[in-house]
Parts: C-alpha cells; sequence; structure tokens
C-alpha cells in the first residue's frame, strides 16, 4: 500500500547548510494495518508522514502510494491524491478558528463542487461517526482541545480516504481524551482503514489496535 | 464538473472577507474614496472639455478690438464699412458687451446687445433676438444670472446703476439659453440701445468688431489686411483665442493632474502593500488549504473572488459617487479649482458627459491592478510546499 524505497529528506537551513530530516528509509505498510512510528521531537517522524501525503517531496528516492508514485506527481496531482486517498490529522488541528465546525469539516470537498446534497451526506455521517453533531454550528475557536481534536478528524474523514496518517494526536489532550482517540482509531480500523500514527506517547506502545511500532532515530529507521 | 463556476469557492471568497469585516470594510472604504476621486477628477475634466471645446466653436472668427495706451478702448463703428470692402470678409458686427459686476452678490454678469434687425454672429442669438421685447427695456438673461437675482429679490426686473449714479430699470423677459451653459450662464441678452445707456457708452461706439469670412483658409491673411487698415486695433483670430482657452485649460488640468497623482500614488501605497505579503495567519490559511487537496488554482481563484468582490463593490460604488458628487452636486471644491469663477462668474452646472473610454481607464487602473495584488502574494504561498507553509 504505502513504500518508501531509499528516501532521503533536506532541509535548507541556508544557502550553504541543510539539515538531513530523513536518510535513506526504507518502509513498506500494507493496506489496513495500524503503524505507530515511534521516536523523539525532530526524529523524522512527522516528515515521513508529510512525504507520504504528498505535502513535500523527497530530495531523492521514491514514495509509492498504491500504484502511485506520488513523489513524482505534479503540484495538482499532490492536491487531488490528498483530498482522494489521505486524511491528515494534523498535530495543532490546523482547524481555521473563525469558521463553524461543519465549515472545518467539509473544506476538502469545496473544490470538487458537489451538489449540496451530497455534501450534507457525508457531512452527516462524520458528525455522527465522531459525535460532534451538537457542535456543528459552533465556531471552533470555541471548542476543547478534545473537540477539536474530533473536529480535525472529521475532516480527514469526510472523504472517506483509504489512509488516515496522524501527527502527535494526543500531544495536546488529557488522558481521558487520548483514550477516546485509540477508541476512533480502532473503530477507522474496523472499516479497513490504513492508518500511521507519529507519536512519542507511551500510550500507543504494545495497544492492541497497533499492528507495528517502527522506532526512528535521527532521520533512520532502527 | 470543474469548469462550472464553483459557487462553494465564491461563498467560501465572500466569508472569507466577512470574517476579516474590519479589514475589508477599511481597504474597501480607501479604495472606494480613491475611485471617487479619480473618476471625479476625470469626470470634471471630461465636462470642462466638453464645455470649453463647444465655446471654442461658437467663437467669431475674428475679432477687432481698439487699442489705446496698451488698452482695450472703445472701436468707432464706422471701421465696419472699411472692413466689408475687404474681398473675402462676409460680414462685420459691432459688438456691444461689457461686465457688470453686481455688488449684492459679488459677481459680474456679461450684458450683451443685439439689435433686433442685425444679423446675428452667434446661432444662439437668433432665437433670443426674436423672443427679445425690444419695445421697452427688456432682458433675456442665463440660468446663473437669474438664479443671483431671484436670490437678490430682483424676480421681474433689475435695478442697473450707471456710471452717473442714477438707476436703469430693465424688465427680466425671459431667460436665454445657448448650447453650453458656461457659454450662456452669466449672460445678459438686452438691446444694443440699453447696453449702451449702462455703460455709458456713445452710439458711433462699441466694444468689438466681429468678422465672419467666407473661406476659413482665408482668415489669416484678412485679419492681417484688417491690421494693416487700422493699426491701433488688436486683431484676434479665432486660432489666437482657442490657443489662450488651451492654456487656461492646461494650466488647470496641471491642478487637477496633481491631485490625480496624488490619489494615484495613495492608490499604489495599497497595491504594493497587499502584493508585499500576506500575513502569518493568512499563509497558513493556505497551507492548510493546500493540505487538505486545495489545488493551487482553487487557492487562486478564491482569492480572485476576493480581490473582485472587493474592488469591483469600490469600483461600482466609487463611480456612482463620483457621478453624483459631479453631476448632481456640482462637485463643490474640485468644480472651483478648474473653472476659477468663484468669485466672479455666477456658478453654472457642469455639463453630463459620461465618456465610456474614461470608465474603462478606472476599471483598468484599479480592479485587475487590486485583483493582481491580492493573488500575486497568495500564489508565492500557494506553490510553495504545503508542509513548508504551514510549519
Amino acid at each position: 500500500m504505502i513504500r518508501l524505497v531509499d528516501v532521503v529528506k533536506k532541509y535548507e537551513v541556508n544557502q550553504s547548510q541543510s539539515v538531513v530530516a530523513l536518510d535513506g528509509i526504507n518502509l513498506e505498510i500494507k493496506k489496513g494495518e495500524v503503524v505507530v512510528l515511534r521516536g523523539s521531537s525532530g526524529s523524522g517522524k512527522s516528515t515521513i508522514l508529510s512525504l507520504i501525503a504528498a505535502l513535500s517531496k523527497p530530495t531523492s528516492g521514491e514514495v509509492v502510494v498504491g500504484d502511485e508514485r506520488i513523489s513524482k506527481l505534479p503540484d495538482s496531482f499532490a492536491s487531488d491524491f490528498r483530498r482522494n486517498t489521505i486524511g491528515f490529522v494534523f498535530q495543532k488541528y490546523n482547524l481555521i478558528h473563525t469558521l463553524s465546525v461543519e465549515e472545518n469539516i467539509i473544506l476538502p470537498l469545496v473544490p470538487i463542487n458537489l451538489d449540496a446534497k451530497e455534501i450534507k451526506v457525508k457531512l452527516e455521517r462524520v458528525l455522527g461517526m465522531f459525535h460532534i453533531a451538537h457542535k456543528a454550528k459552533q465556531l471552533v475557536k470555541n471548542l476543547s482541545g478534545g473537540e477539536q481534536q474530533r473536529v480535525a478528524i472529521a475532516r480527514a474523514n469526510i472523504n472517506n480516504p483509504q489512509i488516515i496518517l496522524a501527527d502527535e494526536p494526543t500531544a495536546n489532550l488529557d488522558a481521558k481524551l487520548s483514550l477516546s482517540f485509540v477508541e476512533i482509531v480502532k473503530e477507522l480500523k474496523a472499516e479497513g482503514k490504513t492508518i500511521v500514527i507519529a507519536t512519542h506517547d507511551p500510550l500507543f506502545f504494545g495497544l492492541d489496535v497497533v499492528d507495528r511500532e517502527i522506532e526512528i532515530s535521527q532521520g533512520k529507521l532502527l | 464538473m470543474r469548469s462550472r463556476i464553483n459557487l462553494y469557492i465564491v461563498e467560501y471568497a465572500i466569508n472569507s472577507l466577512l470574517r476579516q469585516k474590519y479589514k475589508t470594510l477599511f481597504i474597501g472604504l480607501v479604495l472606494t474614496l480613491l475611485i471617487f476621486l479619480l473618476s471625479s477628477v476625470f469626470f470634471i475634466t471630461n465636462s470642462m472639455k466638453h464645455e470649453l471645446q463647444a465655446t471654442v466653436d461658437a467663437l467669431p472668427e475674428i475679432t477687432v478690438q481698439k487699442i489705446k495706451a496698451g488698452r482695450h478702448d472703445e472701436i468707432d463703428v464706422d471701421v465696419i464699412d472699411a472692413i466689408l470692402e475687404l474681398n473675402g470678409v462676409e460680414s462685420a458686427v459691432a459688438r456691444v458687451w461689457g461686465y457688470y459686476y453686481f455688488q449684492n452678490a459679488g459677481v459680474n454678469f456679461t450684458l450683451v446687445g443685439i439689435d433686433e434687425y442685425e444679423e446675428q454672429y452667434k446661432k444662439s442669438f437668433v432665437a433670443a433676438a426674436s423672443k427679445l421685447d425690444f419695445t421697452k427695456p427688456s432682458m433675456l438673461v442665463g440660468e446663473g444670472v437669474k438664479r443671483v437675482m431671484d436670490a437678490n429679490y430682483y424676480k421681474e426686473y433689475f435695478n442697473f446703476i450707471k456710471p452717473d449714479g442714477s438707476l436703469k430699470r430693465v424688465d427680466i423677459g425671459g431667460v436665454f439659453k445657448a448650447e453650453t451653459e458656461l457659454e450662456s450662464n452669466d449672460i445678459i441678452l438686452m438691446s444694443k440701445e440699453s447696453v449702451r445707456e449702462i455703460f455709458d457708452m456713445k452710439e458711433n461706439k462699441a466694444t468689438d468688431i466681429v468678422v465672419r469670412v467666407a473661406n476659413f483658409n482665408e482668415v489669416a491673411t484678412i485679419a492681417s489686411k484688417i491690421k494693416l487698415l487700422y493699426p491701433d486695433t488688436r486683431v484676434i483670430t479665432k486660432d489666437d483665442l482657442k490657443i489662450s482657452y488651451q492654456n487656461i485649460f492646461d494650466y488647470k488640468s496641471g491642478i487637477f493632474l496633481a491631485l490625480f497623482t496624488t490619489a494615484l500614488f495613495a492608490f499604489f501605497i495599497i497595491i504594493y502593500d497587499r502584493a508585499s505579503g500576506l500575513s502569518s495567519e493568512q499563509k497558513r490559511e493556505i497551507g492548510i488549504l493546500k493540505a487538505i487537496g486545495w489545488r493551487v488554482d482553487d487557492v487562486l481563484r478564491e482569492k480572485f473572488y476576493e480581490g473582485f468582490v472587493v474592488s469591483l463593490l469600490a469600483y461600482v460604488v466609487g463611480i456612482t459617487l463620483a457621478l453624483a458628487f459631479v453631476y448632481i452636486f456640482h462637485a463643490p471644491f474640485l468644480r472651483e479649482i478648474f473653472s476659477g469663477y468663484s468669485q466672479l462668474k455666477t456658478s453654472f452646472a457642469l455639463p453630463f458627459v459620461l465618456d465610456m473610454q474614461t470608465l474603462a481607464l478606472l476599471f483598468f487602473l484599479t480592479v485587475p491592478l487590486y485583483i493582481a495584488a491580492i493573488i500575486i502574494p497568495s500564489w508565492r504561498s500557494a506553490t510553495l510546499e504545503a508542509d513548508e507553509v504551514i510549519r
């Protein structure tokens, strides 16, 4: 399903200096698998998620998702790929705070120009699935951290993508809300989705729902 | 499906503007004000040009003035006979006219004398001559004069003060209308006899003589012949007057150009400010949109709609306000700069001249520029890797 082949990612600090974030990563994740990328801050786990989501391109190597070599995709195709295949739950949720819950959730559908009825059906599905229907009209900025996370997850699922990527999903949550996120992961796994979670939260280590844990340090898989 | 106008993006753009309502309102107001100022300047200039052109067209081909001690003096009416004998001269008419200062209102009226059976040297005087009652002291007054007289309770007649201090009562017989208001506004038409009496001019004297020439190409030759015949005269051709009017117009245009440049400068400061970058919040929003599957062209389309809504609204409101300001409220302050008649001439209304070229120029000077200023920085952010923008 997801393959990273000899992936190197460097970030330019200035004209003469660059930082190696990923150094020769080879990784394969199967369809329906729940994988946890473990590692300390700056180890490169978020960069792997970015590459899988085609949010950035590798400096060298190849990223393949399904049959698509996404590291070679032009920008507009990469956008289409993200919209159709990937649901990304960002660490800071990346919601637009001045929009309401439902406006945030349907944002990925805006460019597709669907019928209003179709949008409504999709919206109601995720509102119900993630238990936030009662907050639909509220502005995101007025929600708690846990509620904001649910909105972010709902937005990531509005297009029913095959792959869910979550970057430090419990970093801003208390223990109770973190456990409820684990429940959501179980539900998504039950739907057959491939889930990759980048985290250093011990909560995810040794969990039943997790099929594989991959340790990463200084841009290399251990 | 993607070729249709995506109303969701339009809706998102409008909501985005409403979310930043104070910022949008401020920019919209400043844009509107600048467009209003620019278009007012254009509208006044166009109207004045139109008015001036019509006035110049109505000027006589040759005007002969007597000069004494370097100043304009009364000319003998007998001069006409000699001028009429020159080959190519079609007609020559003695004009009796002058300025009458009405102290109560602080304005000058232009008193023009006409004769009932004389050939009129202006088209507009032909109809006036048939309307004017020559059997008694009567006059036709321009719109501006009428307004001034009404305001000073002279509704049916006016008392002119003659040079010896005695009064000359003249009845108001009607309103005089010429092709342009600039031409007729401050004019009072009455018999030559009445004008001579008010200005204490002798019967064989006139203010100047206007000459009509059969062949326009001969104007310069005939003018030089008159000058040879009467060396103590100043012979002015229509072209000379055109140049002098144009000089005044150009000078006033300079003032307007300064105003125009200032407004344009302010506009470009806004454009520069908008084009020079986005706030971190705006960049973040673009990054989020890209991260969740918006294409670069979706982001740019949304930004286009934002810019289009603000600039088009500012354009429509600015132009509408300018039209009302210039043609309904008669452009207070601005018009005075141009006409320069504020104190000595009665006020006149600017003729309505709607030049599509001007509207198009204003449109292309403002709307696309503003949209470009919105789109360029958004394009810069949207073409970066989404990951980089969010981080």
